[in-house]
């Protein structure tokens, strides 16, 4: 034990020791602390729909003055009401025009668009270039419809308000949640078992090269004249676990504290990501970290079967498409937690960490399900733990070529 | 303290690799482990430091079983290996500790040990700054950290230049003489020759010739002579012993500067100078052959090593 805390401080040291590390955490950190404390120096009402800037709260975005773009239309069909225009375009200027000039204004590029309607459900659009996000269509769409209905209450004598109120009666519900939301849990889940992957992959590879290079730097060999291979991975192992759970908590509960702060600037609109129950973080908090601990004795016993750091990806290919599917099937997954599926990946420990927490966070599941999943973690941890520690004794002086893991389980086998 | 290794065999997968070694060494003496590559001399110096697990033999320090954990030992392993990007402190330290002794104590020894081999000015640099012969020094302190008990040098002197060889003799030296128990591997057989008590010569994977050194020269001696004149060159003084003094002796071998000469049956050394005295030949160098080292390896393994 004693050595084991020995490997371990010396490891962390060598994470904490790291400026790369420590700087990169901290800057992540204030980066994410400074985004979410903008609206509070920042008039970001447009996005948060939200104003600050002025100390009134404003649903409507301020229309600019000036420079607005110059759209033009012609109406050979008689129906267009500007009024409904300047409603739907309402940062645009709108001027009517010939159905020739309209055409040559956008070729032009006097005018940034031009619509030519000619009938009462029938019109042609003229853009110079289309961007991406052009959605004029789509609103003038709208707008002919709107003409449409005018024109025909009008025919019939209607009252077109009377009829628009009657389609669009308002219906107010009271809705109450008895379990869980999914809809609003859905995206911190998302966001968490993202992260959870991320953790594993990156520090699992971090572990990986550090083993590898201990053998290509020669130094495994004092190493295991010195201590037990137990101490050397659990100490490797756990430093980077240590590691990361600190980098993730800086930065996430830099960016929780932050949002907390300024939850009433955003609106309330990053509760989706930002706003995680208690019991949901502490599912996370023990899944993931089960998980990447499982995963991580796995990388370090990969690192172990090569000697040249650029060998790692061979050894661990097997293990990084287990780490891929079991993550992209957890994301699939998240719309139907309580499947039978997913109710099974979240027993088994390559899924676990991920499985069982989405449906702790998303679906119905019970304590003795949750305890039970979180023992098959736990003892395959160990079990892992140990099994990688034989791995990387038995890979330690086994220089050149990369050992296939079968190869490796089979010496392993043979030398008991 | 008495170390014993006794019969071990060793195998990596279906081919045997040792087949039977045994030695021993005390305290206060020093075992040089010869052979040619690939003779089994790191194979076997892993197997005493648990590295590898012998298939059958054992290791006894003072007729007990050896555990290499349990004792202060100080493994220089022939491929050497630290952490090129760590401080040198830093690795001592850490070595020290993981061997045993406490932060402070393992932090004054590494100084200590890093003043004595003369590279106490990079105790902060990384290990990767400095140049190979110091990266060398740092790792013999850091072989001697722990103040061991038991000293396992595989190949100490490689890569170093004469200066830094120089310091490192004396420190083997002032080991030997702190009564530690050292164990030797090198090609080198001059090293080995000015340290070492004892020998083993190890030839595919079993020791061929072991024993007190100066008991194995005079055996190889035997009661060769010498011989080498001023006004003679080699060939002609070895036709001149071929043709003329036939019952006398005979030429065995040739060094460099002196013919090595088996005296006849009735003939002795007395006898070889008396007919030298009475000849014409201006001795320059004449006595008692004793071998070196390197022509006992040479004898014994069949090879220049």
């Amino acid at each position: 034990m004693r050595k084991f805390a020995i490997v371990l401080k010396y490891e962390l040291k060598e994470y904490f020791g790291n400026k790369i590390f420590m700087g990169l955490t901290i800057l992540l950190a204030l980066l994410g602390v400074g985004v979410l404390f903008l609206p509070r120096f920042v008039d970001m009402s447009g996005f948060t729909g939200v104003k600050i800037v002025g100390g009134e709260d404003s649903e409507e975005t301020e229309t600019p003055e000036g420079g607005r773009p110059l759209f033009l239309y012609a109406d050979q069909a008689g129906v267009v009401q500007e009024e409904v225009l300047a409603q739907l375009f309402p940062n645009v200027e709108w001027r009517q025009a010939e159905p020739e000039a309209v055409r040559a204004s956008v070729e032009a590029q006097e005018a940034e668009a031009g619509f030519v309607v000619t009938g009462k459900t029938e019109y042609k659009y003229y853009v110079f270039n289309k961007s991406m996000t052009d959605h004029n269509t789509a609103l003038f769409q709208e707008a002919m419809r709107m003409f449409y209905r005018m024109d025909y209450c009008g025919q019939k004598g209607w009252d077109l308000e009377e009829v628009a109120g009657m389609y669009n009666v308002s219906v107010t519900v009271e809705e109450e949640v008895l379990n869980k939301d999914s809809g609003s849990n859905y995206w911190y889940c998302y966001a968490l078992v993202i992260i959870v992957f991320m953790l594993i992959v990156y520090y699992g590879q971090m572990i990986a090269v550090s083993v590898t290079n201990e053998k290509s730097n020669r130094a495994i060999e004092v190493l295991v004249t010195s201590t037990s291979s137990n101490s050397l991975l659990f100490g490797k192992v756990i430093a980077g676990a240590v590691a990361g759970v600190f980098q993730m908590g800086v930065l996430l509960g830099a960016l929780l504290i932050a949002y907390q702060a300024n939850r009433e600037q955003w609106g309330g609109m990053l509760d989706m990501v930002l706003h995680i129950p208690g019991e949901v973080v502490a599912a996370f908090a023990f899944f993931g970290l089960g998980g990447y601990l499982f995963y991580g004795f796995l990388y370090g016993a990969m690192g172990a079967l090569v000697s040249k750091t650029e060998d790692i990806s061979k050894s661990s290919s097997g293990l990084m498409v287990v780490v891929m599917v079991v993550y992209f099937f957890s994301l699939i997954q998240l719309t139907d937690v309580d499947g039978v599926a997913t109710k099974i990946l979240s027993f088994l420990p390559v899924s676990s960490y991920s499985t069982m927490f989405a449906r702790i966070a998303m679906g119905t599941v019970a304590v003795w399900e949750i305890v039970l999943s979180f023992l098959i973690l736990a003892a395959s941890i160990v079990g892992v733990g140990m099994l990688g520690a034989k791995l990387y004794r038995m890979g330690t002086l086994r220089y050149g070529n990369p050992i296939k893991l079968s190869r490796a389980l089979k010496d392993l086998k043979k030398s008991e | 303290m008495r170390l014993e290794v006794k019969d071990i065999y060793k195998s990596f997968g279906e081919k045997e690799v040792l087949h039977g070694v045994s030695f021993q060494v005390e305290s206060g003496k020093a075992l040089g482990l010869l052979g040619r590559n690939g003779a089994g001399k790191t194979t076997t110096i892993r197997i005493l430091m648990d590295v590898f697990h012998a298939n059958s033999g054992e290791i006894l320090l003072d007729g007990r079983r050896f555990r290499p954990r349990k004792h202060q030992i100080g493994y220089l392993p022939e491929e050497r290996g630290l952490y090129p990007k760590r401080t040198v402190i830093d690795q001592m330290v850490f070595l020290a500790t993981l061997r045993g002794m406490k932060p402070g104590e393992a932090r004054e020894s590494a100084k200590k040990w890093l003043a004595r081999l003369e590279v106490a000015e990079y105790e902060t640099k990384k290990l990767e700054t400095l140049s190979k012969g110091n990266q060398q020094k740092v790792q013999l302190a850091a072989t001697l950290v722990n103040n061991p008990d038991i000293v396992i040098l595989d190949e100490p002197f490689s890569g170093l230049d004469p200066v830094n060889s120089q310091i490192l003799k004396d420190v083997v030296n002032e080991l030997i003489g702190e009564k530690r128990l050292v164990i030797f591997s090198s090609h080198q057989m001059s090293y080995v020759e000015e340290f070492c008590d004892n020998i083993a010569i190890i030839n595919q994977g079993q020791v061929v010739l072991d024993g007190e050194l100066k008991e194995i020269k005079r055996e190889y001696g035997r009661n060769r002579l010498m011989l080498a004149a001023e006004n003679r060159t080699m060939e002609e003084l070895a036709r001149k012993i071929e043709t003329e003094w036939q019952g006398l002796a005979r030429v065995c071998g040739r060094k460099k500067e002196f013919l090595i000469l088996e005296p006849a049956e009735g003939a002795d050394k007395r006898t070889l100078l008396e007919q030298l005295a009475r000849s014409d030949v201006d001795v320059e160098k004449f006595g008692r052959y004793e071998p070196s080292l390197n022509d006992i390896f040479v004898a014994r393994v069949g090879e220049e090593a």
